[in-house]
Protein backbone atom coordinates (compact mmCIF):
# COMPACT_ATOMS: atom_id res chain seq x y z
CA UNK A 1 0.00 0.00 0.00
CA UNK A 2 1.40 3.21 -0.48
CA UNK A 3 1.92 6.08 2.04
CA UNK A 4 2.66 9.16 2.91
CA UNK A 5 5.03 7.96 6.11
CA UNK A 6 8.67 8.71 4.27
CA UNK A 7 7.69 12.56 3.44
CA UNK A 8 5.86 13.45 7.33
CA UNK A 9 8.86 11.50 8.45
CA UNK A 10 11.23 13.98 6.99
CA UNK A 11 9.25 17.07 7.66
CA UNK A 12 9.87 15.87 11.60
CA UNK A 13 13.61 15.52 10.66
CA UNK A 14 13.52 11.96 11.85
CA UNK A 15 15.39 8.75 10.54
CA UNK A 16 13.93 5.45 10.58
CA UNK A 17 14.74 4.68 13.91
CA UNK A 18 13.73 7.38 15.75
CA UNK A 19 10.12 6.85 13.49
CA UNK A 20 10.54 3.19 15.15
CA UNK A 21 10.87 4.48 18.65
CA UNK A 22 7.87 6.86 18.65
CA UNK A 23 5.63 3.92 17.38
CA UNK A 24 7.12 0.89 19.33
CA UNK A 25 8.64 -0.67 16.41
CA UNK A 26 11.74 -2.01 14.76
CA UNK A 27 13.70 0.54 11.97
CA UNK A 28 13.03 -2.53 9.74
CA UNK A 29 9.53 -2.39 10.24
CA UNK A 30 9.42 1.74 9.34
CA UNK A 31 11.22 0.59 6.53
CA UNK A 32 8.90 -1.76 5.56
CA UNK A 33 6.15 -0.03 6.10
CA UNK A 34 7.48 3.07 3.91
CA UNK A 35 8.62 0.49 0.67
CA UNK A 36 5.07 -0.78 0.87
CA UNK A 37 6.21 -3.86 1.23
CA UNK A 38 3.85 -4.93 4.52
CA UNK A 39 0.79 -2.68 5.59
CA UNK A 40 0.50 -2.35 9.45
CA UNK A 41 -2.17 -3.35 11.51
CA UNK A 42 -5.40 -0.87 12.49
CA UNK A 43 -3.88 -0.38 15.54
CA UNK A 44 -0.44 0.73 14.10
CA UNK A 45 -1.66 2.37 11.62
CA UNK A 46 -4.12 4.76 13.89
CA UNK A 47 -1.16 5.35 16.13
CA UNK A 48 1.22 6.77 12.88
CA UNK A 49 -2.04 8.70 12.25
CA UNK A 50 -2.54 9.84 16.11
CA UNK A 51 1.63 10.48 15.88
CA UNK A 52 1.54 13.01 12.65
CA UNK A 53 -2.14 14.49 13.26
CA UNK A 54 -3.43 13.00 9.97
CA UNK A 55 -6.32 10.81 9.20
CA UNK A 56 -5.49 7.53 8.53
CA UNK A 57 -6.76 8.00 3.88
CA UNK A 58 -4.40 10.97 4.20
CA UNK A 59 -1.65 8.98 4.91
CA UNK A 60 -2.76 5.54 3.50
CA UNK A 61 -3.35 5.02 0.18
CA UNK A 62 -5.39 1.79 -1.08
CA UNK A 63 -6.02 2.99 -4.64
CA UNK A 64 -9.81 2.76 -4.11
CA UNK A 65 -10.33 5.60 -7.05
CA UNK A 66 -14.19 5.82 -5.78
CA UNK A 67 -15.46 2.99 -7.40
CA UNK A 68 -15.31 4.79 -10.73
CA UNK A 69 -13.93 1.78 -11.87
CA UNK A 70 -16.82 -0.41 -11.16
CA UNK A 71 -15.92 -1.22 -7.32
CA UNK A 72 -18.47 -0.48 -5.26
CA UNK B 1 10.91 17.31 0.30
CA UNK B 2 12.47 20.28 -0.46
CA UNK B 3 15.27 22.51 1.67
CA UNK B 4 17.33 19.30 3.00
CA UNK B 5 19.40 19.91 5.76
CA UNK B 6 22.65 17.94 6.40
CA UNK B 7 21.59 16.14 8.67
CA UNK B 8 18.17 15.20 7.25
CA UNK B 9 20.25 14.16 4.41
CA UNK B 10 21.95 11.88 6.37
CA UNK B 11 19.19 9.94 8.22
CA UNK B 12 17.94 9.80 4.62
CA UNK B 13 20.58 8.11 3.54
CA UNK B 14 21.10 5.63 6.23
CA UNK B 15 17.64 3.95 5.20
CA UNK B 16 16.32 0.78 3.65
CA UNK B 17 17.06 -2.70 4.53
CA UNK B 18 19.69 -4.51 6.58
CA UNK B 19 18.65 -7.90 4.97
CA UNK B 20 21.70 -8.07 2.83
CA UNK B 21 23.78 -7.69 5.27
CA UNK B 22 22.67 -9.97 7.39
CA UNK B 23 22.62 -13.01 4.81
CA UNK B 24 26.36 -12.37 4.45
CA UNK B 25 26.70 -12.22 7.57
CA UNK B 26 24.71 -15.23 8.43
CA UNK B 27 26.55 -17.19 5.55
CA UNK B 28 29.82 -15.96 6.39
CA UNK B 29 29.23 -17.64 10.20
CA UNK B 30 28.52 -21.05 8.46
CA UNK B 31 31.16 -20.79 6.33
CA UNK B 32 33.44 -20.16 9.33
CA UNK B 33 32.03 -22.96 10.85
CA UNK B 34 32.00 -25.54 7.86
CA UNK B 35 36.12 -24.47 7.32
CA UNK B 36 36.97 -24.83 10.68
CA UNK B 37 34.69 -28.54 10.65
CA UNK B 38 37.04 -29.01 7.38
CA UNK B 39 40.11 -28.61 9.40
CA UNK B 40 39.17 -30.40 12.04
CA UNK B 41 38.64 -33.34 9.91
CA UNK B 42 41.81 -32.39 7.94
CA UNK B 43 43.89 -32.91 11.13
CA UNK B 44 41.95 -35.82 12.41
CA UNK B 45 42.58 -37.73 9.11
CA UNK B 46 46.23 -36.77 9.73
CA UNK B 47 46.62 -38.14 13.30
CA UNK B 48 44.99 -41.27 11.87
CA UNK B 49 47.65 -41.52 9.50
CA UNK B 50 50.36 -41.80 11.93
CA UNK B 51 50.29 -37.97 12.59
CA UNK B 52 54.10 -36.38 12.70
CA UNK B 53 55.17 -33.25 9.99
CA UNK B 54 52.54 -32.16 7.57
CA UNK B 55 53.79 -32.58 3.89
CA UNK B 56 54.18 -29.31 1.60
CA UNK B 57 50.46 -30.27 0.42
CA UNK B 58 49.24 -30.43 3.70
CA UNK B 59 50.54 -27.17 4.74
CA UNK B 60 48.84 -25.87 1.80
CA UNK B 61 45.66 -27.18 2.32
CA UNK B 62 45.87 -25.86 5.78
CA UNK B 63 46.89 -22.18 4.73
CA UNK B 64 44.35 -22.03 2.19
CA UNK B 65 41.41 -23.34 5.16
CA UNK B 66 43.52 -20.25 7.10
CA UNK B 67 42.66 -17.72 4.21
CA UNK B 68 39.15 -18.66 3.56
CA UNK B 69 38.20 -18.13 7.64
CA UNK B 70 40.20 -14.83 6.88
CA UNK B 71 38.25 -13.75 3.91
CA UNK B 72 35.14 -14.81 5.72
CA UNK B 73 35.91 -12.74 8.92
CA UNK B 74 36.85 -9.83 7.14
CA UNK B 75 33.24 -10.12 5.04
CA UNK B 76 31.17 -10.16 8.17
CA UNK B 77 33.70 -7.22 9.87
CA UNK B 78 32.50 -5.15 6.46
CA UNK B 79 28.64 -6.03 6.64
CA UNK B 80 28.53 -5.35 10.22
CA UNK B 81 29.81 -1.72 9.14
CA UNK B 82 27.68 -1.16 6.41
CA UNK B 83 24.63 -2.36 9.04
CA UNK B 84 22.13 0.60 8.55
CA UNK B 85 21.25 2.59 11.58
CA UNK B 86 24.61 1.24 12.96
CA UNK B 87 25.26 2.66 16.28
CA UNK B 88 21.74 4.47 16.87
CA UNK B 89 20.20 3.43 20.00
CA UNK B 90 17.20 1.01 19.33
CA UNK B 91 14.29 0.50 20.94
CA UNK B 92 13.59 -1.13 23.93
CA UNK B 93 12.35 -4.36 21.60
CA UNK B 94 14.74 -4.26 19.47
CA UNK B 95 17.21 -4.51 22.25
CA UNK B 96 15.55 -7.32 24.20
CA UNK B 97 15.10 -9.19 20.53
CA UNK B 98 18.62 -8.65 19.39
CA UNK B 99 19.52 -10.04 22.75
CA UNK B 100 17.21 -13.09 23.05
CA UNK B 101 18.46 -14.14 19.63
CA UNK B 102 22.37 -13.57 19.95
CA UNK B 103 21.70 -15.78 24.01
CA UNK B 104 19.65 -18.40 22.01
CA UNK B 105 22.69 -18.46 19.09
CA UNK B 106 25.20 -18.72 21.78
CA UNK B 107 22.75 -21.93 23.53
CA UNK B 108 22.43 -23.58 19.85
CA UNK B 109 26.49 -23.19 19.23
CA UNK B 110 26.97 -25.01 23.12
CA UNK B 111 24.30 -27.48 22.24
CA UNK B 112 25.86 -28.12 19.09
CA UNK B 113 29.29 -28.51 20.25
CA UNK B 114 28.01 -31.13 23.50
CA UNK B 115 26.31 -33.10 20.84
CA UNK B 116 29.46 -33.36 18.33
CA UNK B 117 31.45 -34.20 21.41
CA UNK B 118 29.68 -36.77 23.38
CA UNK B 119 27.92 -39.00 21.10
CA UNK B 120 28.45 -42.62 22.60
CA UNK B 121 29.40 -45.05 19.57
CA UNK B 122 28.41 -43.12 16.57
CA UNK B 123 25.77 -44.72 14.46
CA UNK B 124 26.75 -43.32 11.07
CA UNK B 125 30.18 -43.95 11.52
CA UNK B 126 31.14 -40.57 12.24
CA UNK B 127 33.46 -40.12 14.86
CA UNK B 128 32.63 -37.44 18.28
CA UNK B 129 34.24 -33.94 17.41
CA UNK B 130 33.01 -33.98 13.79
CA UNK B 131 30.18 -31.94 12.56
CA UNK B 132 27.59 -34.38 11.17
CA UNK B 133 27.61 -36.32 14.78
CA UNK B 134 25.30 -33.25 15.76
CA UNK B 135 22.41 -34.96 13.63
CA UNK B 136 23.25 -38.72 14.17
CA UNK B 137 21.32 -40.89 15.98
CA UNK B 138 23.76 -42.53 18.22
CA UNK B 139 22.88 -42.84 21.75
CA UNK B 140 23.94 -40.01 24.20
CA UNK B 141 24.63 -40.37 28.00
CA UNK B 142 22.12 -39.62 30.19
CA UNK B 143 23.96 -36.68 31.48
CA UNK B 144 23.17 -35.11 28.23
CA UNK B 145 19.89 -36.15 27.76
CA UNK B 146 18.52 -34.48 30.68
CA UNK B 147 19.72 -31.32 30.42
CA UNK B 148 18.65 -31.14 26.82
CA UNK B 149 15.21 -32.51 28.03
CA UNK B 150 15.00 -29.47 30.19
CA UNK B 151 16.13 -26.68 27.81
CA UNK B 152 13.37 -27.69 25.23
CA UNK B 153 10.89 -28.77 27.43
CA UNK B 154 11.32 -25.99 29.86
CA UNK B 155 13.54 -23.07 28.58
CA UNK B 156 12.40 -22.83 25.22
CA UNK B 157 9.05 -22.45 25.65
CA UNK B 158 9.19 -19.68 28.22
CA UNK B 159 11.81 -17.52 26.04
CA UNK B 160 9.62 -18.77 22.79
CA UNK B 161 6.49 -17.14 25.06
CA UNK B 162 8.67 -13.82 25.99
CA UNK B 163 9.81 -13.47 22.50
CA UNK B 164 6.53 -13.43 20.86
CA UNK B 165 4.79 -11.37 23.49
CA UNK B 166 7.58 -8.50 24.26
CA UNK B 167 10.89 -8.78 22.14
CA UNK B 168 9.30 -8.42 18.50
CA UNK B 169 7.31 -6.28 16.58
CA UNK B 170 3.98 -6.63 14.19
CA UNK B 171 5.98 -6.73 11.08
CA UNK B 172 8.35 -9.44 12.45
CA UNK B 173 5.27 -11.26 13.75
CA UNK B 174 3.33 -11.32 10.57
CA UNK B 175 7.02 -12.55 8.77
CA UNK B 176 7.45 -15.28 11.31
CA UNK B 177 3.27 -16.11 10.74
CA UNK B 178 4.05 -16.96 7.43
CA UNK B 179 7.09 -18.90 7.26
CA UNK B 180 4.64 -20.94 9.41
CA UNK B 181 2.22 -21.53 6.98
CA UNK B 182 5.01 -22.20 4.17
CA UNK B 183 6.86 -24.72 6.32
CA UNK B 184 3.59 -26.64 7.66
CA UNK B 185 2.26 -26.52 3.80
CA UNK B 186 5.62 -27.50 3.18
CA UNK B 187 5.36 -30.60 6.24
CA UNK B 188 2.05 -31.50 4.91
CA UNK B 189 2.57 -32.03 0.97
CA UNK B 190 6.91 -32.78 1.60
CA UNK B 191 6.35 -35.82 4.35
CA UNK B 192 3.63 -38.08 3.16
CA UNK B 193 5.10 -37.85 -0.47
CA UNK B 194 8.57 -39.05 0.89
CA UNK B 195 6.47 -42.02 2.95
CA UNK B 196 4.76 -43.22 0.04
CA UNK B 197 8.00 -42.76 -1.87
CA UNK B 198 9.68 -45.08 0.44
CA UNK B 199 7.08 -47.55 0.40
CA UNK B 200 7.11 -47.53 -3.22
CA UNK B 201 10.83 -48.08 -3.01
CA UNK B 202 12.06 -44.80 -4.49
CA UNK B 203 13.21 -43.49 -1.66
CA UNK B 204 15.07 -44.63 1.91
CA UNK B 205 13.26 -44.77 4.90
CA UNK B 206 12.33 -41.33 6.16
CA UNK B 207 14.41 -39.39 8.22
CA UNK B 208 12.65 -37.50 11.00
CA UNK B 209 15.90 -35.38 11.87
CA UNK B 210 15.81 -34.33 8.03
CA UNK B 211 12.20 -33.62 7.61
CA UNK B 212 12.67 -31.17 11.04
CA UNK B 213 16.05 -29.71 9.70
CA UNK B 214 14.09 -29.11 6.14
CA UNK B 215 10.67 -27.63 8.08
CA UNK B 216 13.02 -25.10 10.58
CA UNK B 217 15.17 -24.19 7.29
CA UNK B 218 11.47 -23.33 5.22
CA UNK B 219 10.35 -21.45 7.94
CA UNK B 220 13.40 -19.24 8.39
CA UNK B 221 14.06 -18.18 5.08
CA UNK B 222 10.80 -17.41 4.64
CA UNK B 223 10.79 -15.07 7.94
CA UNK B 224 14.01 -13.89 6.86
CA UNK B 225 13.02 -13.21 3.19
CA UNK B 226 9.67 -11.71 4.69
CA UNK B 227 11.42 -9.54 7.17
CA UNK B 228 13.89 -8.30 5.52
CA UNK B 229 12.96 -8.24 1.62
Amino acid sequence: MKNQLKVLRAMRNWSQAELGEHLDVSRQAVNAIETGKYDPSLPLAFKISRLFGQPIEEIFDDGFDGGQNGEA
Amino acid sequence: MTDLTEARMEKLEDEGSNGRNFLWITLAGLGIVMTLGAIAGFMGEHQADGGGELSGVGVAVLISFGAIVAGLSYAIWRNVKKLKSNGEPMTKREKLNRNIIVGLGLLGGVMGFVLSTSSIGNADGNGPGSLSAIFSSGPLPLTVVLPFVFIWVVIMPVVAWFWHTRAIDEQEANAYRDGGYYAAYAFLILAPLWWVLWRGDFLPEPDGVAIYLIFSLIWSAVWFWKKYR
